[in-house]
Formats: structure tokens, C-alpha cells, sequence
């Protein structure tokens, strides 16, 4: 009873498009938990006889230029490309974060070297760091993971290390050093858990932007190999029949439009939840 | 303001630096160079060895990487491996091409993006402002390069009209010029007119419920004197910083925009040296996009100084 009436008033007190964005993480939640009840038919079984065939009843999206079904292909690649994006962010989040976290708590010479290093990442536009590593390392998701990984550790990193420096000048750090606590247990203990949610929230505004990179760098060929299914991967497919068949091209769109929108929306929300920081 | 802008300087230089060296290093520790690429499989260990001293890959990184930067300081970038032309040339003719979309793209969010901003920031909460706010998720959630694709449809759906394939520098042909970039800037702007208008709101918004707001309404000023007067100018400064990050993004965003478009543009020449492992292009074309960010920001901080007087202390 209790849970019903928050959620009445959760989504009383939504806005649309929180509304349209809550809904949309409950469908790509199913989507990512079971593709195959969404979508049985088999995202990389070839049909050469039903190549490049328009949407229908029998294929909802259409099939690409090998005769795979796209609804199959573009439900199965919710969870492979959206996978992947947060694999390197959680990555990318616990190498800078742990970095940023000791940068912030040790300050002195360790701060200066480290923001100067992560500085260097920074030097670069996003999607040309990613160009260049992913290029560079050769396609393949685990080289995807590792870019997309180093590109948005400065960000981590900056959060992490500003979050500590706070916490650091605070009167429960000082009074803990007067109670005699040890360096490392001020910084696992307490300053840590204080700087988690800066994090957190790091993460989930990240995540819509690592998005269209991931699927930037598929798209330039530098992503997830076919035929395993990526929005990415299944948009740079389509280019070369965009003319022909455009409904390969439109659909991993619609999803990867779909989900930026809808972490951006809750990334917003718990933005003004948490205050401005 | 020097005090303030040289050490700036100085760190951005640095990171140049350091990451020129990091590329220099990556490049010439992954297998495959532009040997194994001419050679194919059927490869000789004579002619193999000949090709790495002629590139001078047979020296040590270390020393590969002083002399570049020797060339680098005198203003040489050398030499194509596959072309032969000056890499200065190539990354100044592909600069052109990425130059013009950007600074096309700027002036266009700018239009679209700053008035929309403006608009939803004074009319905070109406239907307008929601309106508006669903176009800057939509247009912030929307990959670029998707929405080259659907743009590339609908033109040929509605209209019966493609671009041409191949590139014209607007001295060349004006007309065939524009027909070329007019859907990569389309693309490219609706998601900085996105960005702007988000940024701009968020600024009016703040800057609506300040105190001085409220008292100039009270001594019975005119909304358009207070909204643009006062209100708008004192969101200059971040929307200064704010064109440069913009502009930098579009720089960057280009380079799938590019791939898309058959642009000869600065993406899509880092992206083919880095295919072709043609070390020179790469290095080059790579150092030239971090001078041009070190560029940008470096302006950004000094027309700080023009607009607000309190930074030049």
C-alpha cells in the first residue's frame, strides 16, 4: 500500500518527460535482462533470399544487407552496447575516482604530477582520443572499453580530487586526527563515502555522452566487429545502403536517441535532487 | 592579465608536449607499420629492413621522437610517407575544409540556440519553456551522425536532392560548395543549438533571481531593458567560455561528420594516416588540433579582460 502510494506520488509529481524517461529505463531494463523473449529470432542467423528487405509484418524493423532480422539485431545490441558503455565508465570511474580521491587527500607533489598527467588526456577532444586508441589498438570491444575508458577519467578524476580537497578541510577529518585515526583509514572511511555520490552522479551524467562516442567510434569502423550487434556497429552498416534501406540506419538511432534521453533526463533530475555540486 | 594567462600557457604547452610523446610512443609499439602495409604478406626480410631504415624505424623511438620534435620547432611537420606533400600543406587544406563547417555551425546554434535560451530562461515554467527543453534533450540525445543519415533521406525523399560526392572549396564553386556542406552543418548545429540553448536557459534562469533583478523591476524598468540590458550581459562571460568549449567540441565532432559526408576535412585525415599508419600525417595533424584547443582556450581567457574589467588585475 505504502509502495503504491509512492508510486502515485512519483509520477504525480513528474514531469513528461521524467514520466517519458523512467519508462524508457523500465523497457531498456527488460530489454538488456531478456532480448531473446523480445525478440526470439536470432540477431545474427544470414538469409542471403531475404536481403535488405523493408519493414513487415514477418520483420518489424526490416532485414540488413545480409538478410538478418534488424528488430532482432538492434533489441539484442541494448545490451552489448550499452554494456560497453558502462563497463569503461565503471572503469574509467574507479581508476580516476581512486585517483582523484588520493590526489585531493595527499595534495602537495602526488597532485601536482597526477593532475598534470590526467591534464594530457585532456588535450584532446573526446572522439579524437577516442579515434586515435581505438585506431591506434585496432577495433574490438575490449579496445573500445579501454578508450572510452581513458577519455573520461580527467572527469572522474576532477570530481574525485575537488570532492576530497572539500572534505579534507572539514572539522570531522580534523577531529578525527586529533582522536589519533591513521591517514589511510580517514580516507577509506570517511573521506571516501562522502565523495561517493559526486561520483555516482559523475557517472550518470557521463553516461549519454560516452554513449555517442561509443556509437561514434562503431560507426567509423572502430568498434564491436560484426556480426555481433551494436547500434554503432549495425549504423555503419547502414551507411552504405542509406539510399536503398533506410531503416537500418534508422532504428539503432531511435534506440541510442532513446537511451541517451533517457539517462540524460535521470541524471537531470538527480542533479537537482542532490543540490547544484 | 599576463600573470594570469602565462602560466596557463605554459602547462598547455606541456601537455602538447607530453601528449605528442605518448602518440609518437603508441603508434611504434602496436604491430603493423606502414612497412608491413607496403610490403602486404609476401614480405622479404631484405626489403623489409631496407623500407624501416629509409622511414627511420629502424633508430630508436627515443631518437625518432627528438629529431621530429627538432623538425617540429622549426616549423616542419615533414613529410607524407605515402604522398610525399608537406604535412603543413595537407593539414592546411584539410583545416579549410573542417574550419568552414565549424565556424558555419557556430554562427548557426548561436542563432538558434541563444534566442531559444534566452526565451525559455524569461518564460521559465510555461508550456514554451517545456517546449523548448524537449528540444535541447532531443537534440543532445540525437548522435550527429544519425542525424546526417536521416537528413540525407528526407532530402532525398522530399526533395529528390543529394549533395555531390566530392568536394569543392567555396573560391572553386559557390554553389556546389554549399550544396556539400549544408546537411553537415545542419547535423552538427542541431546538436550545439541543443547545447546553447540548455546553457543559456540555465544562466537566465540564475541570473532572473538575483536581487539586482528584482530591484530593477522595482524601480519600474522595462522588461526588454532588464532582460537584455542587464540580465544578458552579465551571462556574457560564461557564454564566452561556453563557445569556446563549443567550438573545440565541433572541431572534434567533425570527424564522424566528415567520414559521413566524404569531407576532405582534419578527421578524416587523422583517421586515414592512422588506417594508413602514416606516421608524419598523424603526428602532425594530431599536434595542429591541440594547438588549436590551446588556441581557443588561450582567446577565451583573454577576451575575459575585454568584457568584464574586475579579470585584468
Amino acid at each position: 500500500m505504502n509502495g503504491l502510494r509512492a508510486l502515485k506520488r512519483l509520477l504525480l509529481e513528474s514531469s513528461a518527460s521524467r514520466l517519458i524517461s523512467y519508462s524508457l529505463l523500465a523497457i531498456f531494463a527488460v530489454l538488456i535482462l531478456a532480448p531473446e523473449w523480445v525478440a526470439p529470432q536470432s540477431p545474427i542467423a544470414v538469409d542471403p533470399r531475404r536481403a535488405l528487405q523493408p519493414p513487415s509484418a514477418q520483420h518489424w524493423f526490416g532485414t540488413d544487407d545480409v538478410g538478418r532480422d534488424l528488430f532482432a539485431r538492434v533489441i539484442h545490441a541494448t545490451r552489448i552496447t550499452l554494456g560497453l558503455v558502462a563497463g569503461a565508465l565503471l572503469l574509467s570511474a574507479l581508476i580516476g575516482g581512486a585517483l582523484g580521491l588520493i590526489s585531493g587527500f595527499a595534495g602537495g607533489l602526488v597532485d601536482q604530477v597526477l593532475a598534470r598527467l590526467v591534464d594530457v588526456i585532456l588535450t584532446f577532444p573526446p572522439i579524437i582520443a577516442g579515434v586515435v586508441i581505438t585506431g591506434v589498438l585496432g577495433p574490438g570491444a575490449d579496445n573500445l572499453v579501454l578508450a572510452l575508458a581513458i577519455v573520461y577519467l580527467p572527469l572522474f578524476f576532477r570530481i574525485a580530487r575537488s570532492g576530497a580537497m572539500a572534505e579534507n578541510a572539514r572539522t570531522y577529518v580534523e577531529a578525527s586526527r586529533a582522536l589519533g585515526f591513521g591517514e589511510t583509514n580517514i580516507l577509506i572511511r570517511q573521506i571516501t563515502p562522502n565523495v561517493l555520490p559526486l561520483i555516482l552522479m559523475q557517472y550518470v551524467l557521463l553516461f549519454p555522452l560516452a554513449l555517442q562516442i561509443e556509437a561514434a567510434l562503431g560507426f567509423l569502423g572502430l568498434g564491436v566487429a560484426p556480426p555481433t550487434p551494436d547500434w554503432g556497429s549495425i549504423l555503419e552498416q547502414g551507411k552504405n545502403f542509406i539510399m536503398v534501406a533506410w531503416w537500418i540506419s534508422l532504428w539503432p538511432g531511435l534506440f541510442l536517441l532513446a537511451s541517451a534521453f533517457a539517462v540524460m533526463v535521470l541524471g537531470r533530475s538527480l542533479q537537482s535532487r542532490l543540490g547544484s555540486g | 592579465m599576463l600573470h594570469f594567462l602565462v602560466p596557463r600557457l605554459m602547462s598547455a604547452v606541456i601537455a602538447a608536449l607530453v601528449s605528442s610523446l605518448i602518440v609518437f610512443v603508441l603508434m611504434r609499439s602496436v604491430p603493423g607499420d606502414i612497412v608491413g602495409q607496403m610490403l602486404g604478406q609476401t614480405s622479404d626480410p631484405t626489403a623489409t629492413e631496407a623500407l624501416r631504415s629509409f622511414f627511420g624505424l629502424d633508430r630508436a623511438v627515443h631518437m625518432q621522437f627528438l629529431e621530429w620534435l627538432a623538425q617540429v620547432v622549426q616549423g616542419d611537420l615533414g613529410r607524407s610517407w605515402y604522398q610525399g606533400r608537406p604535412v603543413t600543406a595537407m593539414v592546411a587544406d584539410a583545416f579549410m575544409v573542417t574550419l568552414q563547417i565549424a565556424l558555419l555551425t557556430l554562427v548557426l546554434a548561436t542563432l538558434i540556440g541563444v534566442p531559444l535560451g534566452v526565451i525559455a530562461g524569461i518564460r521559465e515554467g510555461s508550456r514554451l519553456d517545456a517546449a523548448i527543453q524537449a528540444f535541447n534533450l532531443i537534440g543532445l540525445s540525437a548522435p550527429v551522425f544519425w542525424v546526417g543519415l536521416m537528413l540525407l533521406v528526407g532530402a532525398s525523399a522530399l526533395f529528390g536532392w543529394s549533395p555531390p560526392f566530392t568536394w569543392s572549396a567555396p573560391s572553386e564553386n559557390l554553389s556546389d560548395n554549399i550544396a556539400i556542406v549544408i546537411l553537415p552543418v545542419l547535423s552538427l548545429a542541431l546538436l550545439q543549438a541543443a547545447a546553447y540553448s540548455h546553457f543559456v536557459r540555465e544562466c537566465m534562469v540564475n541570473e532572473l533571481r538575483r536581487d539586482y533583478i528584482r530591484a530593477a523591476f522595482a524601480k519600474g524598468l522595462g522588461p526588454a531593458e532588464i532582460y537584455f540590458k542587464h540580465a544578458l550581459r552579465n551571462i556574457l562571460i560564461p557564454l564566452v567560455t561556453f563557445m569556446g568549449l563549443i567550438l573545440i567540441q565541433i572541431l572534434g565532432g567533425t570527424v564522424v561528420i566528415e567520414s559521413l559526408f566524404s569531407l576532405p576535412g582534419l578527421g578524416r585525415l587523422i583517421l586515414s594516416g592512422i588506417q594508413g599508419r602514416d606516421y608524419p600525417v598523424v603526428q602532425g595533424a594530431l599536434l595542429f588540433v591541440v594547438f588549436i584547443a590551446i588556441v581557443v582556450n588561450f582567446t577565451v581567457d583573454a577576451l575575459y579582460g575585454l568584457i568584464d574589467p574586475r579579470m585584468r588585475a
